[in-house]
């Protein structure tokens, strides 16, 4: 059994920010070596590398496609090295093709890194770039579409459904930037936390959106080595097992897309993550759950079960949500806390599920966690990958 | 007149020219297959459903109703600014297919899901015409916005309208046009999204033959304005990215003042720096109050002023202390100095600036707009240094054309009464 499975032995990441001075290259070489050292793998141990695709930086996604990065870590037991890109669930598919590599004996240890430096790419392309991504350039682009806007019109479409109010929508917000108050990887770290109202007086951007419900776009990086459930044991006291997954694909375009047909997926995908690593919902200890905007929460704490139908902006409401709280919520404050670094969400997402069950998350730590649902999601929301993390082989 | 449509055009594939062709003809087209009988949107190469390549056409009914919408109103690329704030929908239609569309003809505050909404069609070039929708009940329609190509048609280009307007004040009264820079957090840098805004506002005034007098002051009293914003240097970063700032918004808002045709006061109270100053260079009148600072900081950055102010500060004042002021990077040239320099129109103290500058407004405002506008763009003729002849000729020709301008004429009709009796 423990030969199929794969484990989470190193991670590394600089604190997300905006600091243009900073290259890719210099945050490159600091999250892998970071990583490395804290897998207690040698670098020569290392055998493949998988980058997260690096959206909108084409010069460094080629030079990263062509292998740069084994060389200039000096990776001499490197044999394979790609780039995967499926967006916002790049790294989920990274993850899965290092699990191929591990599983199948071509590679024993993979180093997944991701790096995104967006303050040096000129603002009007950065809005050229989000206003067609994951967007039709025939069918949706010249009605005006934005990222923000087609957000905008799920969140209306789910208020409508559910009958939340604004305060409500606000109160995810509050709930994840409570998380990246205290989260020094976050670019709101020690920042206050603005209160519901603080939130519904920001400008409206895409009605029903807020200002303070949209991201801001920033830079970071993070990695993470992995290595089969085998070695993970000799070479880490705390390595983090992946221990079940559930995918589905929705559509491309944001109008195919029907409201229950992603509250189905994202209940079909996250409970066959969840039989698959043989837990129940009642087992999982935090929801580190990346979907880049406040809507897609409740969206999907109703979808798993965790409230009543149309109630998911309750637990959010109540605090429930909250460090402190009964249900540990997206402990890096999603990409409206963190700070977005595109592709980027989803890694540190993923190296948070690790941090938080290696205990080593400091004052965000969610004592005693064992178990970790963490999901990501790509495009506009074109599909939803569940993945279950544990301390332990079950 | 007609205009380039500067929007996105649907990016047509040879299987979906069938649609946009019908469009065209203001016809939504449903592509449908012939196999399996399935409805499809979009269309495609083949089936979805069943892979047939028997794919065929029905002509939709062109009704629906809102499935969900959103009210755009910021965070958009330039070419759609203009249309801000507009609702993007996606609407069901009655044979159950969804598309992406806008909501129009309709008050945005007005528009709810479920709502019932039939296609209208939006010509954007000979080979398309965008589907949007409006509702179907007619009390809820308003009249249709004018579009770019019809508002170019009508003669008046402005494209937004001043309650848009986010980093400028605009307001007019009488004769008086006051156009602030309204950022005072930021101590009015200029952004993006402020110089569009300003050749919008500038663009929209010279409509008005009302007006004679704009006034360009800072918002908060006490900073005209500190120069480009920080924020848009990332966009600096690319040469492609930085000749536009240049070329683009900055030659285009020195362009605006300059030729709008009304008299274009600055109202300098504070620091008036870098771009602040280029802005202020490009008005026909300058007054300061003693609190006002002057100065070029780009060289600090190893740069150089780039909206017109290497070419304007040369010809508003002495050679040999123009250059002073590039070179030094100094922010700190008081008001005081620069008028005894030359560059200013008058300096007033902080405690009278408010008072003597209104009764200068006052001044020019009771002109007919129409002498003041010949006025600019004579002396703008002449200071651009021809030779003598052409100068007199161009204020000669100008004056003639003004003394047979409809309310001179009036004037002059008097005397014609009083020669003859």
């Amino acid at each position: 059994m423990s030969n199929k499975k794969i484990a989470i032995v190193g991670i590394g990441e600089v604190p997300c920010g905006i600091y243009p001075q900073r290259s890719q290259w210099e945050i490159l070489y600091e999250i892998c070596t970071e990583a490395v050292r804290d897998s207690g793998l040698d670098k020569d141990e290392i055998e493949a590398v998988v980058t997260v695709a690096p959206q909108a930086q084409p010069r460094l996604a080629a030079e990263i496609s062509f292998g740069k990065l084994p060389e200039e870590l000096g990776l001499k037991g490197c044999k394979d090295v790609c780039t995967c890109n499926a967006g916002g669930a790049s790294t989920s598919n990274c993850i899965r093709l290092a699990e191929e590599l591990i599983t199948s004996g071509a590679a024993r240890a993979v180093l997944v890194p991701h790096v995104t430096v967006h303050s040096t790419i000129p603002m009007d392309e950065l809005i050229d770039f989000f206003a067609k991504a994951g967007m039709d350039l025939q069918w949706e682009y010249p009605y005006g579409t934005t990222y923000n806007a087609v957000i905008g019109m799920m969140t209306q479409r789910y208020m409508y459904e559910s009958g939340a109010t604004p305060e409500e929508m606000a109160s995810i917000v509050v709930s994840l930037r409570k998380w990246a108050a205290l989260d020094p990887n976050s670019m709101f770290f020690g920042k206050k936390v603005p209160s519901i109202e603080e939130i519904l007086s920001s400008p409206m951007i895409s009605d029903p959106l807020h200002r303070r419900e949209c991201n801001v776009l920033a830079d970071g990086g993070a990695a993470m080595v992995i290595t089969s459930a085998e070695i993970a044991p000799k070479v880490t006291k705390t390595p983090v097992y992946k221990l079940g997954e559930g995918n589905v694909f929705f559509t491309a375009c944001p109008v195919l897309r029907d409201w229950d047909m992603m509250a189905r997926g994202f209940t079909v995908s996250g409970q066959k993550a969840l039989s698959e690593a043989g837990v129940t919902k009642e087992d999982i200890d935090i929801w580190n759950i990346y979907l880049a905007y406040p809507v897609a929460h409740p969206i999907m704490m109703e979808a798993m079960g965790l409230c009543e139908p149309h109630q998911g902006c309750k637990p959010f409401m109540e605090g429930r949500t909250w460090p402190g709280g009964n249900m540990p919520w997206s402990t890096i404050g999603d990409a409206v806390g963190r700070g977005h670094t595109g592709s980027g969400v989803s890694t540190a997402t993923y190296v948070d599920t690790a941090r938080q069950l290696m205990g080593k998350a400091g004052s965000r730590q969610v004592e005693g966690a064992r178990f970790v649902f963490q999901n990501t999601s790509g495009g506009s929301g074109m599909n939803n990958i569940a993945t279950v993390w544990g301390k332990e082989l079950i | 007149m007609t205009t380039q449509y500067t929007k996105p055009i649907p990016a047509v594939q040879p299987w979906t020219e069938s649609f946009w062709k019908a469009t065209k003809k203001h016809t939504l087209l449903i592509q449908k297959c012939g196999s399996c009988k399935t409805l499809i949107f979009y269309p495609r190469k083949i089936c979805p459903n069943c892979w047939s390549s028997e794919l065929g056409w029905q002509e939709a009914t062109g009704r629906g109703k809102v499935y969900t919408f959103s009210i755009v109103r910021d965070m958009v690329e330039a070419q759609f600014m203009p249309d801000l704030p507009y609702v993007l929908a996606m609407v069901e239609l009655d044979e159950s297919i969804r598309m992406m569309t806008r909501i129009v003809e309709c008050d945005p505050a007005s528009v709810k899901i479920g709502m019932e909404v039939e296609v209208v069609f939006e010509d954007i070039t000979e080979q398309h015409a965008l589907p949007f929708f409006r509702p179907v009940e007619e009390r809820l329609r308003t009249a249709r916005p004018t579009t770019e190509k019809a508002a170019a048609d009508s003669g008046t280009p402005t494209l937004m309208s001043p309650d848009d307007y986010r980093t400028i004040l605009y307001d007019v009264s009488g004769a008086v046009c006051r156009i602030t820079l309204n950022r005072p957090e930021k101590k009015n840098a200029i952004n993006k999204r402020m110089a569009f805004e300003l050749w919008d506002a500038f663009r929209r005034v010279r409509e008005d033959a009302n007006v004679g007098v704009v006034v360009l002051a800072g918002a908060g009293g006490n900073t005209f304005c500190s120069g480009g914003d920080l924020d848009i240097f990332p966009s600096l970063t690319t040469h492609h990215g930085s000749l536009n700032w240049l070329a683009h918004e900055g030659l285009d808002v020195q362009k605006a003042i300059t030729e709008c045709e009304k008299l274009v006061i600055a109202k300098i109270e504070g620091p008036c720096l870098a771009g602040g100053l280029e802005l202020a260079l490009c008005c026909d009148l300058l007054y300061a109050n003693e609190s006002a600072r002057l100065g070029f900081t780009e060289i600090n950055m190893g740069i150089l002023p780039g909206w017109g102010g290497t070419a304007r500060i040369v010809r508003s004042m002495p050679l040999f202390r123009a250059r002073e002021l590039v070179y030094s990077g100094r922010k700190d040239y008081s008001a005081r100095e620069m008028f005894e320099t030359g560059l200013l129109t008058r300096v007033f103290t902080d405690e009278q600036f408010g008072e003597h500058f209104e009764k200068a407004v006052a001044q020019f405002a009771s002109k007919k707009p129409i002498a003041l506008r010949m006025a600019k763009e004579i002396m703008a003729r002449s200071a651009e240094g021809g030779s003598i002849d052409t100068a007199l000729a161009v204020e000669r020709n100008g004056i003639q054309w003004l003394t047979y301008a409809p309310d001179v004429q009036a004037m002059m009709d008097q005397f014609r009464k009083n020669v003859k009796s």
